[in-house]
């Protein structure tokens, strides 16, 4: 048997208390297209990084055909012939498919500092054909191509120079996101050609079609731990979904004390946008919604469309009752929809505003003398009250937002949502980058918020939370609503099926 | 103790420029001893920089959002000889004054619009707005200056009126009435940004414009406002400064733009977030008032006073942002 050309062993690392990785092993053969599946936050890309030189482990022996090597940085990788190719397609539009491909290289010379254009374009003509790309012109502009092509460019500049190493390990982390059936198609016919030339392909994907048609391994993991490595020819998807999910689902959550009310909240009938269509359901009074799916399915999108912050194509919604006309975020938190986003920076707060100003916000016109002088004693009264019931950590309500931990920047977010007795509650991955205790919080909140008589709707990557917290589960696929479900005595294994696509 | 000194020496950082300034007052007292430190002296100040302060205000308005606006000097010019054409048509000052702002309020609507609604950055939509406002001057001018007999006395003397204070020289010693104006309009835009939810939700959009717009902040509506506000107070100054000099030509607020900008940043510099407040703007009006008229006493030359000031403005900005970045 041949000696692998990448092996990685007894990989641990600890951010803070939650550990990310513990005891991983991996090995990839020559000519061999590894996946790599698990549950967001399985410690996929824990593993990757350290691979990549971005992360530095807590401990692991990584061997490269067997000669042992430690990687430091991401020039350590680059250096040893690892390849690492991204989901997002970081290409620069504005220049040539050939200069994408030379971009981070040194590109040919003449003269010692004027660009040998004519050479450029003839080595990326050649790398292009080493992989079986023919219907690429190098002249062209990247902006022109499709995506597919675009990846395809990215696999190109990462294949020259690797094929000089010792060793080329490819790792693509979900390559086929963004690309169309028949882009997907050429893509495979390059990773063959790679598997041909004997590099390794380490294949990170959520999509079980793909793993079947193209890999030979597959490798799960689960909690930080690799659950188990085998080939794929003697596996099938339910035994991989099984492998993804198999926890239980017991104590982290609270349970329900009250029973859901009998009062439609939001009766929506149909709703639409650019990115999400196909969208109806009924969410009664102190009910918690799910909304389930694979990245880049319309979770998030969904919630953005409910509180305005999208276009709506088509709207045809209920709120107690009445009909609810399209709102603007402004209007929606008025008529009593609050929202907490995806990203809390980027979407959420304002980091260089103190706290009360942040949890005031959305609530300004109501606080506010007249609706229009501002109440600093009222706020700092309101937003101290919300502050103590999210049990939000904090040397009082002026402290800047930016100098709070993230869980305790989230609860800003949660008090902001509370200050009025919400109707409707949209979450959008409330515990993302939370740690374990204060996601016990963040439950028990929504809990009793709807308790209160609020209808809720949580977006969530994580199964168990869908699972462990909601009453009814939303599944989107490829954009669409694709099911409604009871989540009582659903596992995690019906319901990541349900995502997925050709799966089960 | 470790503590204390921490804290003084954020407090000494975050003071810098205000101890710069206290620096530079007590420098020009020691060296012009008769004449610098006196009323009749600062009064003078306070209304060669009133003009300038009034837009240096309003610019606060529109840089807490993180824009600014360019325009203000040539509608500060356009304003007044909209102005002056209409006292020209015998026509009464308080209509001349109120059509002045009206133009002002428009300018700063189209400003508004481009940024707003069309989405251009600030700095392509108002600096072509300067040179359109700057252009419509000149074609209403005709390129010339209006003055004279055209302009009643009613709106020239209000420049060089002043409520009493004292006498000097067996002279009146006014508190110019340019000054006050300048007063009033900053404490209105003091009570709009610190105690209004409008100049709350104006420092949220500053803050993050995304999640200002998801926590229910029409981000659109009030950024038009605040240009039309600022493109106000520019119109503003542009009347002060033709009752000042009792003419109007279409030049004459060219010079205004890049001290206001200038006056803001030397502000934000003495904020932690560095977030513009009007205070801290009229402090940046101060410094540069009182250089320029120290280093005038002192004969310096005012191409030197030029170097000077620009040295300083970087200084103070490079230091507060160093010092963030620190952090």
């Amino acid at each position: 048997m041949a000696s692998p050309l990448l092996s990685i062993s007894n990989a641990s690392k600890t951010y803070g208390s939650s550990r990310a990785l513990i005891e991983a092993r991996l090995e990839i053969l020559p000519g061999q297209v590894h996946a790599l599946m698990g549950e967001n936050g399985a410690g996929k890309s824990t593993l990757i990084k350290i691979l990549a030189g971005v992360v530095a482990p807590d401990s692991a022996q990584i061997a490269l055909s067997g000669q042992p090597v430690t990687i430091h940085s991401p020039q350590d990788a680059f250096n040893l012939g690892l390849r690492f190719i991204h989901q997002e397609l970081n290409i620069v539009p504005q220049l040539s498919a050939a200069e994408n491909i030379f971009v981070s290289l040194p590109y040919p010379r003449r003269a010692g500092f004027l660009v040998n254009w004519a050479k450029l374009h003839a080595d990326a003509e050649q790398v292009l054909a080493q992989l079986g790309i023919h219907h690429i012109d190098p002249r062209q502009q990247a902006a022109r191509l499709s995506p597919g092509d675009q990846m395809l460019i990215k696999i190109a500049s990462a294949f020259w120079g690797a094929e000089r190493a010792a060793t080329s390990v490819y790792v693509m982390d979900e390559p086929t996101a963004a690309l169309t059936g028949d882009e997907t198609e050429r893509l495979f016919k390059v990773i063959r050609e790679l598997q041909n030339k004997g590099c390794g392909v380490l294949y990170v994907t959520h999509r079980m079609r793909e793993v079947f048609e193209i890999c030979d391994m597959v490798t799960v993991m689960r909690d930080g731990r690799v659950v188990e490595t085998r080939p794929i020819a003697s596996t099938t998807p339910s035994d991989l979904i099984r492998l993804m999910t198999g926890r239980d689902l017991e104590q982290a959550y609270p349970p329900r004390t009250l029973p859901v009310e009998q009062a439609v909240t939001l009766d929506v009938r149909d709703l639409s946008t650019r990115q999400i269509s196909g969208i109806h359901f009924q969410l009664h009074a102190g009910e918690i919604l799910g909304v389930a799916g694979l990245t880049g399915a319309g979770r998030s999108e969904l919630l953005a469309a409910l509180i305005g912050a999208e276009r709506r194509l088509t709207h045809d919604v209920l709120l107690d009752g009445a009909p609810l006309p399209p709102l603007d975020p402004t209007r929606a938190w008025e008529r009593g929809f609050a929202y907490v986003p995806e990203e809390r920076r980027t979407q959420g707060l304002m980091l260089s505003r103190s706290i009360q100003d942040n949890i005031t916000l959305p609530h300004l016109q109501r606080i506010s003398r007249g609706g229009v002088f501002l109440n600093r004693a009222s706020e700092k009264r309101i937003s101290t009250e919300m502050g103590k019931s999210v049990q939000l950590k904090s040397t009082g309500a002026e402290q800047i937002t930016r100098q709070l931990s993230g869980g305790n920047q989230q609860k800003v977010l949660f008090a902001r949502a509370l200050v009025q007795t919400p109707r409707v509650l949209l979450l959008d991955e409330p515990t993302r980058g939370v740690d374990v205790g204060a996601k016990y919080d963040i439950y028990t909140l929504i809990r009793q918020i709807s308790g209160r008589g609020a209808a809720v709707i949580v977006a969530s990557s994580d199964l168990g939370e869908l699972l462990g917290l909601c009453d009814r589960v939303l599944v989107m696929r490829k954009r669409r609503q694709s099911a409604l479900v009871d989540a009582t005595g659903m596992t995690a294994q019906e319901l990541l099926t349900l995502c997925y696509d050709e799966a089960g | 103790m470790v503590s204390t000194q921490a804290q003084l020496g954020r407090w000494l950082r975050r003071s810098g420029t205000l101890i710069g300034f206290i620096v530079v007052i007590v420098y020009f007292t020691i060296n012009i001893p008769n004449t610098f430190l006196t009323l009749p002296n600062w009064l003078n100040i306070s209304q060669q920089i009133s003009m300038l302060a009034v837009v240096a205000f309003t610019m606060t308005i529109v840089m807490v959002m993180g824009d600014f606006d360019l325009s203000v000097g040539s509608m500060a010019s356009l304003a007044g000889i909209v102005a002056a054409l209409l006292f020209r048509d015998s026509q009464p000052v308080l209509l001349g004054v109120v059509a002045a702002l009206v133009v002002g309020l428009i300018g700063g609507l189209i400003n508004g619009v481009l940024v707003s609604y069309i989405g251009i950055t600030p700095f392509v939509a108002t600096l072509g707005t300067l040179t359109v406002f700057s252009g419509v001057a000149f074609l209403l001018s005709g390129g010339e200056t209006i003055f004279g007999r055209d302009i009643p006395a009613d709106f020239s003397t209000f420049a060089r009126g002043g409520i009493p204070v004292g006498m000097v020289n067996e002279r009146p010693l006014l508190f110019p009435n340019l000054t006050i104006m300048a007063l009033i309009v900053f404490v209105i835009v003091w009570v709009v940004l610190e105690q209004t939810a409008f100049g709350r939700r104006l420092y949220a959009i500053g803050g993050n414009v995304e999640a200002a717009r998801l926590g229910g902040v029409r981000v659109r509506l009030l950024r038009l406002i605040a240009f039309m506000l600022t493109g106000m107070g520019a119109a503003l100054a542009g009347l002060m400064y033709a009752s000042r000099v009792a003419s109007a030509n279409p030049t004459q607020g060219a010079g205004l733009m890049l001290d206001a900008i200038a006056a803001v940043f030397l502000g934000m510099t003495l904020s932690e977030e560095g977030e513009p407040h009007v205070a801290g703007t009229l402090l940046g009006i101060l410094i540069l008032g009182v250089l320029d008229n120290g280093l005038t006493q002192m004969k310096v030359d005012s191409y030197v006073r030029e170097v000077l000031i620009g040295a300083i403005i970087i200084g103070a900005v490079t230091s507060s942002s160093l010092n963030r970045r620190g952090r």
